[in-house]
């Protein structure tokens, strides 16, 4: 393939590139600062480093602007049209605290404002019959109310049960179309066809709400890029780590709400396929926060279960990442009673660490890596940013005294309370699902990954760890391998008692047809992959458990199976299981990917059995001090071996090896630590 | 107290939030393989871990009414289940309120954990069945005038021995409810809660080995006595006292007094209810569980969130509750709305009493209940008994800082609504409205949160209806120059009818809200509406630009904005 192929992650303060050439096989990666004013401009920048514009083939696109809205409550004034008597379900939300025993709490605002609440006449019921007709008359008053108020600039319509029978929902979009044509409409049912009242009205509004920021940036990406001479093969990557048209995103931002994080995933799966490991947990770790995922068997989890801030759900489909709010930038300090804290205060990029001589004078995780001296002062970010080592000195024995301890053993405390932290967002994505952290690799990246990974194996009990290329930038690397991905799901009420083979076959069916209809509208008709699945609980129970569903369509004997496989999970899952119990259909899903060409990864060069260290330093472990030897990450060679303690340096990270492990590099130039290493 | 240089802060701290999460993690699994939807919607459990002593040594935060009986509970259990009487692999439930449980519906299941042998604590979960039997489905028996009326006793017994089911026990508790399939799948559900801690607490204490662990928790303790004693050392000495009220008690039309005397003498408290009326005869009674519990959640709301929540806390504690009374009841009387209804009286009393002295930390009433409607009948297709518990939201009180949450459960919860779209798929009524009650947040610089009211109509079958609720006579104070909130309300309108009927009115009943087994028929409505919280300061006093954002938004009308606040303004 020719042309370049560009990755694009826009972050809070970088923007990360990563170019794949298909025929050179080449990778590079560079990154600019972001231009929060107009997140385009960085783009342009970055993309301007090509000589022939031409020569870019196909861009992906990693965005938080969607989030961002949201967060920095920036997003558009939206009426929102429900249900007559149910105007206040945004405002009433579900009634439980952020904790317990804090007085201070206030209660999150909805995205929409209660004057602009309306209401239509109609009910469907818990059946799908329609017991109250849509009174269309009202709703063309709605629409000129809407118009009456300037301010509207995006509409949103959540009717009671509409994700059992849609009508109503379909109809008001139509004659809102017809009436206030120019106005943006997000419907329930398009957005979550899920139950739960609060939960779809929060996903639907906070659709609105985005819908013409998102559109103006895409619009002006798309003018500025073809002003550039830049390709028309640009997508946008999805919460789910599917890509879609900037067309598709301009009408369904809301699936972009989680874009950046999902490339780490992606690239994750990636390497845990080249590098032959089945179960891979992912590790991104930068300077205000975590992201963890596991990958199982080769294949990503999925959630929609989110929350933006606490009462504020956004439950689209989107990969199972869990965030903690601890990162590089962690700040340590000793609460009333004396005991040592770490987080979830961050420093932030502006003072940031002690370290970064802006100003900080509290010691951080990142200045505790630097007095225990595996960060290397004079080679952070590859030396364009010198580090101030007596600031995280003085940071540190503040603290130290305060400890009545050293600094040393105060900065090795700020390491494992961190550390622990992260071994607690690690069992969330293993431990509670029933997947046993000794079947898994660990896999580190982001700016501060590579530095825990080793510790973090032992801490959470992985016996493998791998750093990958590129840790800094592995999110855009991630999109460069991304498939174009659609999720289709749709509540459905049965029971295994009752169990109606043919309205199941027809709902997937038809689930199935409108997923790839999606792609084929987008331009994606080839390499189509198909999945379904069935989600599935006791009746009685109140959340799901997801089966796979193994063929196109269910007969007695497959519908069995399922129900079997339903036991054996939750077995599984919980630790035992209802046998004879009658279990419940919820939901039924289908997966459409259209599978794009994969890069082929460059090899590195073999050669040599033991490295030859840069340098050696005083690096602190927990066994106390040792001369440690430093490597240069880029003069390492495939099939090399590192044994621990050793510390190996790149421009954007540092991995560190404790002293009883083992290190490898595989043939493409993967870190591979302890069993996976062929050590401990 | 050890000798705080010796305390490894570091590992502590760890043991600390690594325990947390185990509980957390039991919660996870009993939210996703419960049954009844005031466990998976509402999340009305909670789930602990103790020491061998019974002492809380961690919790997550579920509900935290639950939480300060905990010692309590284990002692029972232990007193009458001896700790050598216990093998790996027991499972003991419990819901004695007269046996230190707080109310009969609140199901205790206690797993030893042993390791290597040795007896190192026990997991717990705690969780509200919502089918005891008794004499009404779902419990809430307004009427109740003794225990037995409230549905079975549970003294401690084995469940589980050594790993295996005892069926009998099984046989018994299920044949004593209404809904069995329910109560089956709760049980495995809390079982399995008890299952998950053992395994994780096991493995924290191999990894840190027994001595290690035993140690750090006995300093996790005292560090969290010590930060207690730090809070109640900086109030000043004195006497602070409050009251407030339990409107009727379902049974006589009369008030009760909960009267709360809270004495800080240095770096102890005593938190002193004589005065309090003597026990009533219907069932908003509190068990000395409750009223301890209700004491320490009242003072853990008043002082620092971050204090690690831990039996440790409650060292610098003491209750003076004397019996016979409201807030310490005498068998055999009824006790089912004292958990409910009058914890969080309680709470707000105490959070009340020391307004004066730490103003930042306290705020005006709530609507301080949980509105408990609970309803039974038979569906009309498979014939299987159904039972729903349903609570309401109600406002929180102005604060120093800002207005009260509106629709908020109370504070001795923390429980969600029911979605509208969840509950009409399980029980044949339809929820005709669900909105937020304008102008029923008190008035105040800081007004209080607004309430809720809901309408339900039956639409298939008879529906038996009971209530557990309050507040529609005693509002909620304001406080600091703050006005009451807006009262609550149930009302009924039959099919043929057109008028709402309070229910006193409608079925002869004594009380409004408290009342047992009224029918619902098909075509009938009924209305809830939860009372809203107390203000904070004068509202006089209130931000001109909030108040004019609350007339546009119709949280306040024109009227009282021009009545109350003294300022007008039009709305759009």
């Amino acid at each position: 393939m020719a042309g370049y192929l560009v990755g694009v992650d826009v972050g809070g303060t970088f923007t990360d590139f990563v170019s794949y050439n298909g025929e050179t096989r080449k990778i590079e990666v560079w990154k600019n600062l972001s231009t929060p004013s107009d997140p385009n401009d960085g783009i342009l920048k970055g993309l301007g480093r090509f000589e022939d514009p031409a020569s870019i083939r196909n861009i992906r696109l990693g965005t938080t602007i969607a989030t961002n809205a949201i967060l920095e409550r920036k997003g558009a004034v939206v009426a929102y049209v429900t249900t007559d008597g149910f105007r206040d379900v945004p405002f009433i939300q579900r009634g439980n605290r952020r904790g317990h025993y804090d007085i201070t709490w206030v209660k999150a605002k909805p995205l929409v404002k209660r004057r602009h609440s309306y209401e239509v006449n109609e009910r469907v019921m818990a059946d799908g019959s329609v017991s109250e007709p849509l009174d269309e008359a009202g709703v063309r008053e709605i629409a000129a109310a809407i118009k009456a108020e300037p301010e509207i600039e995006a509409v949103a319509v959540n009717l009671l049960f509409s994700y059992v029978t849609p009508d109503h929902e379909q109809r008001v979009r139509e004659i809102f179309a017809e009436e206030i044509p120019d106005l943006p409409v997000s419907i329930s049912y398009d957005v979550l066809p899920k139950w739960k009242e609060y939960e779809r009205a929060s996903t639907t509004i906070a659709d609105a709400y985005v819908k013409p920021i998102v559109s103006s940036h895409v619009n002006r990406l798309r003018e500025r890029i073809a002003n550039a001479g830049i390709t028309e093969q640009i997508v946008i990557i999805k919460s789910n780590g599917g890509e879609m048209t900037l067309e598709a995103a301009a009408r369904s931002p809301i699936q972009m709400t989680v874009s950046g994080p999902t490339g780490g995933v992606i690239a994750g799966r990636q390497i845990a396929s080249l590098v032959d490991i089945k179960d891979l947990v992912t590790l991104d770790m930068g300077g205000t926060s975590t992201d963890c995922a596991a990958i199982v068997g080769g294949r990503e989890n999925f959630t929609t279960d989110f929350d933006i801030e606490f009462g504020l759900p956004i439950q689209i489909p989107m990969i199972d990442i869990r965030t903690i709010g601890a990162g590089g930038g962690s700040i340590g300090w000793i609460d009333k009673g004396g005991m040592l804290r770490v987080g979830p205060e961050s420093a932030g990029a502006m003072p940031g660490p002690a370290c970064y001589g802006r100003g900080g004078e509290r010691a951080t995780v990142t200045d505790a890596n630097v007095v225990l001296g595996r960060i290397n002062p004079e080679n952070f970010l590859g030396g364009d940013m010198g580090l101030d080592v007596e600031a995280a000195h003085a940071a540190m024995a503040q603290l130290a005294d305060a400890l009545g301890r050293s600094k040393d053993e105060t900065a090795l405390a700020i390491i494992q309370i961190a550390n622990n932290n992260m071994v607690g967002a690690l069992r969330t994505v293993l431990v509670e699902r029933g997947l046993d952290p000794r079947d898994f690799t660990l896999c580190g990246f982001g700016g501060a990954g590579p530095l825990h990974v080793a510790d973090l194996m032992v801490e959470a009990g992985i016996p493998s760890g791998l750093v990958p290329n590129y840790p800094g930038q592995f999110s855009a690397f991630g999109f460069i391998m991304t498939d174009a991905r659609v999720d289709a799901q749709r509540t459905i009420q049965l029971t295994s008692n009752n169990f109606d083979l043919d309205r199941a076959n027809q709902a997937l069916t038809l689930l199935v047809e409108s997923g790839i209809s999606d792609l084929n509208k987008q331009g994606y008709t080839e390499r189509l992959q198909v999945t379904r699945s069935v989600e599935l609980r006791y009746a009685g129970q109140n959340y799901e458990l997801e089966v796979p569903i193994a063929t196109e369509s269910l007969d007695a004997a497959g519908a069995k199976a399922v129900w079997q496989s339903f036991h054996d999970l939750h077995q599984a899952r919980f630790g035992f299981n209802i046998p004879g119990e009658v279990i419940e259909v919820i939901t039924l899903k289908a997966t459409v990917v259209s599978l794009a060409e994969k890069p082929e990864l460059p090899e590195i060069e073999t050669g040599g059995e033991t490295p030859e260290p840069v340098s050696v330093r005083r690096v602190v472990f927990e066994d106390g001090e040792h001369e440690t030897p430093i490597y240069d990450r880029s003069t390492l060679t495939s099939g090399q071996t590192i044994a621990g303690p050793a510390v190996v340096e790149e421009p954007v990270s540092v991995t560190v090896l404790r002293p009883e492990q083992r290190m490898t590099i595989d043939p493409w130039g993967n870190l591979l630590i302890g069993e996976i290493a062929g050590g401990a | 107290m050890s000798d705080q240089s010796q305390v490894d802060m570091v590992t502590m701290s760890i043991i600390d939030s690594t325990m947390t999460a185990v509980c957390r993690e039991m919660g996870i699994v009993l939210m996703k393989t419960s049954y009844s939807t005031i466990f998976n919607e509402a999340l009305d459990f909670t789930c602990v871990l103790a020491n061998r002593d019974g002492e809380l040594i961690a919790q997550a935060e579920f509900c935290p009414s639950m939480i300060g009986g905990v010692p309590l509970l284990v002692r029972s259990c232990v007193q009458e289940i001896p700790v050598d009487e216990l093998e790996p692999g027991d499972v003991i439930v419990h819901n004695d309120p007269y046996r230190g449980g707080l109310h009969s519906p609140e199901h205790t299941l206690i797993k030893p954990i042993f390791v290597d042998g040795d007896l190192m604590g026990f997991a717990m979960t705690i969780g509200h069945l919502v089918e005891i039997g008794g004499m009404v489905p779902g419990a809430f028996a307004g009427e109740a005038t003794e225990i037995f009326h409230e549905g079975i006793r549970v003294p401690p017994v084995k469940i589980k021995k050594a790993g295996k089911d005892v069926e009998e026990v099984w046989k018994l508790l299920l044949a004593n409810v209404r809904t069995p399939r329910y109560n089956y799948g709760d049980l495995r559900a809390l079982i399995a809660g008890v299952d998950v801690g053992e395994r994780r607490l096991t493995d924290v204490i191999r990894k840190y080995g027994k001595a290690v662990f035993e140690k750090n928790v006995a300093d996790l303790l005292d560090y969290s006595e010590s930060r207690m004693r730090a809070e109640l050392e900086a109030i000043p000495d004195g006497k602070y006292s409050f009251e407030d009220h339990v409107e009727d008690d379902g049974i006589e039309n009369r008030s009760y007094k909960i009267a709360v005397n809270v004495h800080i003498q240095g770096d102890e408290a005593v938190i002193d209810y004589t005065g309090t009326s003597p026990q009533a005869k219907g069932p908003v009674n509190a068990t000395l569980g409750v009223s301890y519990s209700a004491a320490y959640n009242g003072i853990l709301h008043a002082t620092d969130p971050s204090i690690p929540k831990n039996s440790g806390c409650f060292r610098p504690l003491r209750i003076v509750s004397p019996p016979g009374t409201l807030l310490n009841v005498d068998y055999p009387a009824p006790e089912v709305g004292g958990n409910t209804e009058t914890h969080c009286k309680i709470a707000g009393a105490v959070i009340g009493a020391l307004t004066g002295v730490l103003p930042d930390r306290t705020m005006a009433a709530e609507g301080a209940t949980h509105t408990n409607f609970v309803f039974g009948g038979q569906d009309s297709d498979s014939g299987e008994a159904f039972v729903c518990y349903a609570i309401e939201l109600s406002g929180w009180g102005g604060r120093s800082f800002a207005d009260g949450n509106s629709a908020t459960d109370s504070i001795n919860g923390n429980c969600r609504v029911i979605p509208v779209e969840v509950f009409e798929t399980r029980f044949p009524m339809q929820c005709e409205s669900y909105k937020l009650v304008p102008d029923s947040g008190g008035a105040g610089k800081f007004r209080g949160g607004l309430s809720t009211q809901r309408t339900l109509k039956s639409l298939k079958v008879d529906i038996t209806g009971s209530q557990m609720s309050d507040r529609h006579h005693n509002a909620a104070w304001g406080i600091h120059g703050g006005g009451e909130g807006g009262l609550a309300g149930t009302w009924f309108k039959a099919a043929s009818g057109s008028d709402w009927l309070t229910i006193d009115k409608a079925f002869g009943k004594v009380s409004q809200s408290k009342w047992s087994n009224v029918t619902i028929g098909p075509g009938d409505s009924i209305r809830f509406q939860t009372p809203g919280g107390g203000g904070w300061g004068d509202p006089k006093e209130r931000d001109r630009e909030s108040l004019e954002e609350d007339v546009r938004e119709g949280f306040v009308s024109p009227k009282i904005a021009r009545d109350v606040y003294g300022v007008s303004v039009e709305a759009e």
